[in-house]
């Protein structure tokens, strides 16, 4: 099982870097336009309800990307406590979850006593991710930011540091004003120059969610790596583990048959002195 | 002095089809119809829809399938972000039916929910294919 996860991770990490340029074209592409758009454009368009805080106290969006399979340590386990205090912290409050990864949709279907739903859930798709299984998910969470009173959509995954490492992030997802006007740094003011077909506030309006669907394209990658990784060093260890545990039982073994040979040996020793 | 050229680049999330390939001239399936780009063209975004894009490059002609996007004319580079974009020449219409026809049948059984989501984006992809090989035939190329 580690040669298998070590020669699926070379894919996924191809996959990973091959995602890039897009998303990074994408990020520049966005803040460009957003530079450009001016206040009257932007009122009353599609792309408005994505940027737009919305107000306080309504549902809250949990999206939980676990894997679909266990032996991968504690992947899981982490992931589902961080998943689990969160949904602690926000316990009054009414939740919807989009699971990702059969271990975390077990997990959700297991709890009882909160206003939790379960609305749209992806299993089986690692480790063959493809970008239509982030454009499924895209919808999916598009579809229910629109159709409910949804405050805020929040990202739980495990992000893939390094072969040895991997770290749980908490991100948010939607309302999306924060994520672009944080970063702020591609911004380098109107520039007057482009000319834009279709309107800019459309452009933007179907730019956004190819957006979204790039980043959680990004996120599905990054825990099929990470998972892929966790699961090569808890297999070796696991390999390590019982080959220690191989040699202490056959130095056990070696010594007791030895003990049981010496008994005999003295017990006929023993009785042919007695006879002599 | 060289005769000047566009740089195009072509990504999609999954790879990067070209990277800053000097050609003569770009097409591109604009919303609103189809849009030529020659070298020197004014600064332009523009959505594309799902059809066939093609660049020349001298004799030499390519013709690619994308799948709705965006394209970006800026200082003769031109940028395009496709969700997929495939050599038309490497698309089979025969496979791209089977596939769908299989996704089809996969999704029709449901009850074992291993490979659903599997299934579904299978079918997107086919429905993509079949519809660049139908404009192929249109187009008879």
């Amino acid at each position: 099982m580690k040669m298998v996860a070590a020669a699926r991770i070379k894919r996924a990490q191809a996959a990973i870097l091959a995602s890039r340029p897009f998303a990074h074209e994408m990020d520049r592409l966005i803040e460009d336009l957003y530079g450009e758009l001016e206040e009257d454009d932007f009122y009353g368009s599609e792309a408005q309800a994505l940027f737009e805080d919305r107000p306080a106290g309504g549902t809250l969006c949990l999206v939980l990307v676990t894997a679909d399979k266990g032996l991968c340590g504690s992947f899981n386990t982490n992931l589902l406590k961080a998943a689990a205090s969160w949904l602690k912290e926000n316990r009054s409050r009414k939740i919807c979850v989009v699971a990702v990864g059969r271990k975390g949709r077990d997990f959700l279907r297991r709890l009882k006593g909160l206003d939790l739903e379960i609305n749209f859930e992806l299993v089986g798709i690692f480790p063959k991710t493809g970008y239509a299984h982030a454009q499924l998910l895209t919808d999916a969470v598009l579809k229910l930011y629109t159709e409910w009173p949804v405050e805020s959509v929040t990202l739980v995954y495990n992000e893939f540091k390094s072969m040895m490492t991997q770290r749980i992030v908490t991100d948010q997802l939607l309302p999306l004003k924060r994520r672009i006007l944080e970063k702020g740094s591609g911004a380098r003011g109107k520039t007057g120059e482009f000319s834009f077909e279709p309107r800019k506030a459309d452009l933007l309006g179907a730019l956004l969610p190819r957006h979204i669907s790039a980043q959680l394209y990004r996120t599905l990658l990054e825990s099929q790596a990470a998972e892929l990784a966790a699961r090569m060093n808890a297999m070796e260890s696991a390999s390590k583990n019982a080959n220690e545990l191989i040699e202490g039982l056959t130095l056990t073994m070696n010594k007791t048959r030895q003990a049981m040979i010496t008994t005999e040996l003295n017990e006929i020793v023993s009785g042919s002195d007695a006879l002599a | 002095m060289a005769k000047k050229q566009l740089l195009l680049t072509i990504v999609t999330p999954e790879k990067t089809v070209l990277y800053a390939k000097p050609v003569g001239f770009v097409s591109l399936p604009a919303v609103d119809g189809e849009m030529g780009v020659l070298p020197s063209h004014a600064s332009f975004v523009v959505e594309l829809k799902e059809g066939l894009m093609h660049y020349k490059d001298g004799p030499r002609k390519e013709v690619f399938s994308v799948l709705s996007g965006f394209a970006e004319i800026h200082k003769n580079k031109v940028l395009v972000l496709a969700e997929a974009a495939e050599l038309l020449k490497e698309i089979s219409e025969e496979r791209a039916r089977q596939a769908y026809q299989k996704a089809k049948e996969t999704l029709a059984i449901r009850g074992a929910d291993l490979d659903l989501d599997e299934a579904q984006a299978a079918l997107r992809r086919a429905a993509v294919r079949i519809k660049a090989s139908e404009f192929k035939r249109k187009h008879k190329l």
